[in-house]
């Protein structure tokens, strides 16, 4: 017989309006951390589901055996994937927890214990991605993200991921909140790797209008907060409209001696430009402040480190 | 037939501080106990906690009446008190109904002492947004019994009955007759019904009207803490959390948690539970066995327990298992809401006399005085 793992492993699941893919998802969850592990929990995260998703988890649970704990928290209505797994994350237990962002498995059940050992070799985050072209406006979200982040880490769409306890810890020191997971693991410091998987094509992601609206708003917020595509598009352009008011007022001298324009003109767009100029003066300062708001807001530590080497005495 | 002033069906802490009261009294009193040897269940298989209202922060009443109570019985038994250690609640950051702040102003509106502490001292950064130095002291429930059972020897009114298996009760007239399953039949004018789980089963063969309750089967594990956790006992609230502290005088940590601690639970009138068929003993929901005794005990939940508490409190903070108890635990359910804890005393006839008690805490046992 095989020996079981001693760890102790929680698996957060994200439940949305699956009540038909949430049985067997489940069913295969629970029969790969009863088979490898000696006692281990399930979350599972009701995020306003309108269906009978929560009775099907509580039919599939009736059949686990007594190694595997399986709880449900029921969001009071819809919060979005973010928050609902950050409520899912905070409730395990686990030495590692598995985060399932997905109901619809296009993986083979072995790849989570792929994930596992992967982690088990010292990596604190390890992620499952599949191996096929992302959707363009994944990619296109990904790329702009990893132009303008100092973050040097390359994101896929993923399908699930497993954390340490202490990436868990490191995430909660922080931030305050985590509106994107994904980001601040990324961020984090630790070291992470991706395993990909050939996806076995019964995927399909099955989002409802409201999952495609919060992941819109998701996208937008995440790369102004942890990206700088926000600031730096400000500054370049207060910059260039600085360069265009200091333009109008050497323009407008220049006219004024030069081709005797309409009486009043010269006077009128000298002033506008001055104004203009100042106000865009103003504006970057007051982005900047703001940026430095948010961090101070935002982030409750300074900087991250991986870890402390000691060389010598 | 044997005639008694008082019949008390329990020989947990209610029964037996029923039993000396009325004794010293001179009254004839007969105390029936299912199990060989008294507090064997309830009064044993629990936290041990001295209550002085801490841990019911929705609940002021509840906490009140506990701290009404908590010198009085420490002066009364101060042989079984552990006071040698430093009570921390403290509230989780996440899923708790009470955050620091509100648990500060409970301990006040409620008269209790409480020092604010940094929560970081104990808990893991982020964990705990609220600790505190509160004052809780735990019992031990064998000193208590041999205490109690020396008083009852003293007093030559008083009997217990061990291994007590009741049949029926009737009222003829101005007494109850209790029959037993041997045949035996004791007679009062005056039942005490002090069976905590087992109440509605008494309750039932008398034909009375039942408690609303939920039963739960509950594990206690008994720990070794490791040097620094010896000192300390915690109670992380108010939500789905957990408590670590001294299991009376025996050296040994109690390890209890929300979520693990409950292994089955039952909505019926009477405690039924699937293990019941099995363990060959006569355990049924009209006669509930001990689960301590039983063969058919749960698989302990201490891996479980474990990893919630490894994840709030520091790593210096180090136990190991040692043993597991369990027993079922009757639940109020008017108080799922407010978590709070009545004494509940229900007089069903008078003349002849029929009380029922019903209380989840050692420190409100003086509530009985009223009705003895």
């Amino acid at each position: 017989m095989e020996n079981k793992e001693k760890n102790f492993v929680s698996a957060v699941i994200y439940v949305h309006n699956a009540e038909h893919r949430i049985a067997s998802f489940l069913g295969m969850v629970i029969a790969v951390l009863e088979g490898h592990f000696e006692h281990s929990e399930i979350i599972c995260v009701n995020d306003g589901s309108e269906d009978d998703s929560v009775g099907v988890i509580k039919r599939e649970a009736g059949r686990a055996d007594a190694s595997v704990s399986i709880s449900v928290v029921n969001m009071s209505g819809f919060h979005g994937l973010e928050s609902a797994m950050n409520a899912g994350m905070d409730l395990a237990i686990g030495d590692f927890v598995f985060e399932f962002d997905r109901t619809a498995p296009d993986f083979d059940p072995e790849e989570i214990m792929r994930v596992y050992d992967r982690a088990l070799q010292g990596y604190d985050i390890v992620n499952a991605a599949p191996d096929k072209k992302e959707k363009f406006t994944s990619r296109l979200f990904y790329r702009v993200f990893d132009l303008f982040s100092d973050v040097s880490c390359k994101m896929h769409t993923e399908s699930f991921r497993i954390l340490s306890r202490r990436m868990i810890n490191r995430t909660a020191s922080m931030n305050r909140t985590v509106p994107y997971r994904k980001a601040v693991y990324a961020s984090a410091g630790l070291k992470a790797d991706t395993v990909m998987y050939s996806p076995t094509g019964r995927g399909g992601e099955g989002l409802d209008r409201r999952e495609r609206g919060y992941r819109s708003m998701l996208a937008v917020d995440s790369l102004i907060l942890f990206t700088q595509l926000g600031y730096r598009f400000a500054v370049a352009m207060t910059m260039l409209m600085m360069l265009v008011s200091v333009f109008m007022i050497v323009y407008s001298v220049v006219i004024f001696a030069a081709a005797h324009p309409v009486e009043g003109w010269t006077t009128t767009i000298l002033f506008l430009s001055v104004a203009f100029l100042g106000m865009f003066g103003i504006l970057t300062v007051i982005i900047k402040y703001l940026q430095l708001l948010v961090n101070l807001v935002f982030r409750r530590m300074p900087y991250s480190f991986e870890s402390v080497e000691k060389l010598t005495k | 037939m044997e005639q008694y002033d008082k019949i008390i069906i329990g020989a947990g802490l209610y029964g037996l501080y029923s039993a000396c009261v009325c004794g010293q009294r001179r009254e004839k009193v007969l105390v029936l106990e299912c199990d060989p040897t008294p507090f064997r269940r309830a009064t044993y298989i629990n936290q041990a906690r001295v209550h002085q209202g801490y841990h019911y922060p929705r609940s002021i009443s509840t906490a009140m009446k506990s701290a009404g109570y908590f010198e009085r019985f420490n002066r009364d038994y101060d042989f079984c008190i552990n006071r040698e250690f430093d009570k921390i609640y403290a509230t989780s950051a996440r899923y708790s109904w009470s955050d620091g702040e509100q648990f500060r102003r409970f301990c006040k509106a409620a008269g209790i002492p409480c020092e604010e502490l940094h929560p970081e001292r104990f808990f893991k950064p982020g964990m705990c947004d609220g600790a505190f130095l509160t004052r809780e002291y735990t019992y031990d429930a064998m000193l208590l019994k041999d205490y109690f059972l020396e008083k009852i020897n003293a007093l030559k009114d008083v009997k217990i009955l061990y291994g007590a298996a009741i049949r029926s009760i009737e009222a003829r007239n101005d007494v109850y007759a209790i029959c037993m399953e041997d045949g035996k039949e004791y007679r009062a004018g005056f039942i005490l019904n002090a069976a905590y789980a087992g109440i509605n089963q008494i309750l039932d063969l008398a034909g009375f009207e039942k408690f609303r309750i939920k039963y739960e089967l509950c594990e206690i594990i008994l720990c070794d803490a490791g040097e620094k956790l010896k000192q300390y006992g915690f109670t992380v609230m108010d939500g789905p959390f957990f408590s670590i502290m001294p299991f009376g005088k025996t050296g040994l940590h109690s390890l209890t948690s929300v979520t693990f601690t409950p292994h089955m639970t039952c909505y019926q009138e009477t405690p039924a539970f699937p293990c019941q068929g099995k363990g060959g003993g006569a355990c049924s929901a009209f006669r509930l066995g001990n689960c301590n005794d039983c063969s058919e005990r749960p698989e302990t939940a201490f891996p479980y327990m474990a990893n919630l508490a490894v994840k709030y409190l520091r790593d210096e903070f180090t136990f190991a298992y040692r043993r597991s108890l369990f027993s079922v635990k009757p639940i109020l359910m008017s108080s799922e809401i407010d978590d709070s804890r009545p004494t509940v005393i229900r007089t069903y006839s008078k003349d002849p006399t029929f009380i029922a008690v019903l209380s989840g805490k050692i420190n409100t046992v003086y509530d009985l005085d009223e009705v003895l």
